[in-house]
């Protein structure tokens, strides 16, 4: 098996904060999940990583590379990363600070934003802390006048490993965008967003997943939400050779809520996961799940939702939905859902569907003249769009599923 | 009125579901301008007939031939009937959730523009046109911006059919009325719409099996449709004669 912590290039630097996270990282990571780790067992990485999706193409410097020349189809504060390194030429945003990785390490007030996970509970996120370097420190104490974007440009094989740290302080308004695009290079992603939302602030994270088809993806979110806060995050994946998108969120106090959608559309031999644990630990907090998938070709879908409910967190409302629609025979899919109930005044369900598109739609589309390819796609793009149904920005609800 | 150029010829038709045959040796010819009725009871094979025609998937055609503008209709694809000028009207359009009228009228639009060689419309020009003809109807703009025919009344959706019509402009219209009838608001304007678009070059087949729709929309010619296959073709008098016998009589006389 692959001994990932070889194959991931982390340069030397006497910060010793930097050092023994690194070192409590490599402490806790047991080596790659295998067919036994349960949280895995969908999802098996072991057999798809290669190690030509580590080999690094020799050092590419910033210099030469011209991706933050790129931008997005519509207004933003643009952050790149070229093969997981952040350009580090931050747009001045008032209220907004943003540093790298690095130097917030050493300026120590990130120790208390860093790392507040169970590295146990996430072997990639152990990984990642076992190499970390390259990332932002992103502090919003003002709402911005435009949305943030995190843009990642994958254009050449090896691991890129990357932790940002995104804290929105009290009142805030913020909206993220992350974008994940690669060519048909085999690499591995391995991002790690640790979020803090403090009290009646509100995130509104977009992420579109868009790999070479030859690498893997995984990320973890790990969200913490205090008294009022708000996160709610729209994902979509299509590409990857395989995939998981986890969040875990904790609803720490009275009142916070958060809405984790999400829609994939995957062919071939794709394998997309979606995972969530999502923790109500105080009164009056709120969750809603909705995750679409259109599968096709040999394509896998899997989808493992926690909801759990401590004893004292009375009056909460946790609901989850996964519907999926397998347009091949051959098209695969996993629905784990998983809910632990310690208190008795609680509204919560989930629910799973699968089925394929259908033909008296179809047929309708046709009649009008519409043909069949097109007719599909409008079916499947129509299905997808629930999951975004409630984005108010018509600029990011297009260029989400582009 | 002089007709020279047939719209749709169904020669020798026989066709079925399952190995079961529905359709038995229907002869029918539909000339430019012509409003035909086709009446029977159910379980005529009237269902079967307008599915036939606008190519629904299932339904297997053991003999015969359909020609619509002189071209072979049954190896066309629904779509390309569509795009040659074939209008269904349903007795229950489909709901489509997560798809906006405005955006399944643009496709329709535009697909059969492409089909014609024809450019797209843009933007400004698409929303001239559709604002012009859903004025006509007493059409909102809310109403196109909701998904098709989700939460419609029945009258609402009538109205989007015949706004379908209007933008598509059919050579030939089939109004399916096979399951049952409409209410008087949803009747009188779906004959409104047919009325608006005569001009003496379409032609509309009417599949029924009452007679309410025809007090509004004239028909040329009304066929009895039994078993399959037409049993007596007369003017719409034959409507009426039907409403008083029923269709009992007609199928025993054809019998004899």
């Amino acid at each position: 098996m692959l001994d990932l912590l070889k194959h991931i290039s982390t340069p030397d630097i006497s910060i010793p904060a930097l050092m023994s996270l690194r070192l409590k990282g490599k402490n806790s990571y047991c080596g790659l999940p295998t067919q036994k780790t349960e949280a895995y067992k969908y999802t098996p990485f072991y057999a798809v990583l290669s190690p030509d999706m580590f080999q690094s193409a020799s050092e590419v410097s910033h210099d030469s590379c011209h991706c933050h020349e790129q931008s997005l189809p519509f207004q933003s504060f643009e952050l790149h990363y070229c093969n997981g390194c952040p350009h580090l030429h931050f747009p001045f945003i008032e209220g907004v600070e943003i540093s790298s990785l690095v130097d917030a390490v050493a300026e120590h007030e990130i120790q208390r934003y860093i790392n507040k996970f169970d590295c146990q509970q996430f072997p990639f996120a152990a990984l990642n802390t076992a190499c970390l370097y390259h990332g932002l420190f992103i502090r919003i104490s003002k709402t911005p006048d435009k949305p943030i974007s995190l843009i990642y440009h994958n254009k050449h094989s090896g691991a890129k490993n990357v932790r940002n740290i995104i804290v929105i302080e009290n009142g805030v308004h913020a909206e993220i965008i992350e974008t994940h695009e690669g060519n048909r290079q085999a690499y591995f992603s391995n991002i790690v967003n640790e979020i803090f939302i403090a009290k009646n602030a509100v995130l509104k994270h977009y992420k579109r997943q868009n790999e070479s088809i030859n690498s893997a993806h995984i990320a973890l979110s790990n969200v913490q939400i205090k008294a009022g806060g708000q996160y709610e995050s729209y994902t979509y994946q299509k590409g990857a050779r395989i995939a998981r998108n986890e969040t875990h969120i904790l609803l720490k106090e009275e009142n916070a809520g958060a809405v984790v959608n999400s829609a994939y559309h995957i062919n071939g031999t794709t394998l997309i996961d979606t995972t969530t644990d999502i923790e109500h630990l105080a009164c009056l907090t709120q969750s809603n799940q909705l995750v679409r998938g259109a599968i096709d070709g040999h394509a896998h879908g899997v989808f493992q939702g926690k909801i759990h409910i401590e004893p004292n967190a009375q009056k909460t409302q946790g609901y989850q939905l996964h519907n999926a629609l397998l347009l091949s025979d051959d098209a695969h899919i996993d629905v784990k859902p998983e809910l632990e109930i310690f208190a008795d005044d609680v509204k919560c369900s989930h629910g799973a569907t699968s089925g394929d598109i259908n033909e008296e739609e179809l047929f309708y589309l046709k009649s009008r003249g519409i043909d069949e390819l097109t007719a599909r796609q409008i079916l499947i793009s129509a299905f997808l769009n629930t999951a975004f149904e409630n984005i108010t920005n018509p600029d990011i609800k297009e260029f989400l599923t582009l | 009125m002089t007709h020279q150029t047939p719209i749709l010829q169904i020669k020798n038709l026989c066709a079925g579901v399952a190995g079961k045959q529905i359709i038995k040796n229907l002869n029918l010819t539909i000339y430019e301008g012509e409003i035909h009725a086709i009446m029977g009871p159910n379980g005529a094979g009237k269902s079967t007939l307008s599915h036939v025609l606008t190519g629904k998937s299932g339904y297997e055609i053991t003999s015969g031939e359909i020609l619509f503008n002189g071209k072979n209709l049954l190896t066309l694809t629904p779509d390309e009937r569509a795009n040659e000028g074939l209008f269904l009207i349903m007795q229950y359009p489909i709901e489509i959730p997560g798809v906006s009228f405005m955006t399944f009228l643009k496709y329709a639009l535009n697909a059969k523009r492409k089909y014609h060689g024809q450019s797209e419309l843009n933007a400004v020009a698409f929303m001239k046109l559709i604002q012009q003809e859903a004025a006509k109807l007493n059409i909102s703009q809310e109403m196109l911006k909701r998904a098709v025919n989700v939460g419609f009344s029945g009258g609402e959706k009538k109205r989007m059919e015949t706004l379908q019509m209007a933008l598509l402009q059919p050579t030939l219209a089939i109004l399916d009325e096979a399951d049952s009838g409409l209410d008087i608001d949803a009747l009188k304007l779906v004959a409104d719409g047919i009325n608006n678009l005569q001009d003496n070059r379409r032609s509309l087949l009417i599949i029924t099996h009452h007679q309410d729709l025809l007090d509004r929309i004239l028909p040329d010619f009304v066929h009895i449709f039994s078993d399959g296959h037409i049993i007596r073709t007369g003017d719409k008098n034959l409507a009426l004669e039907l409403e008083n016998k029923g269709y009992a009589d007609f199928i025993k006389e054809a019998q004899c």
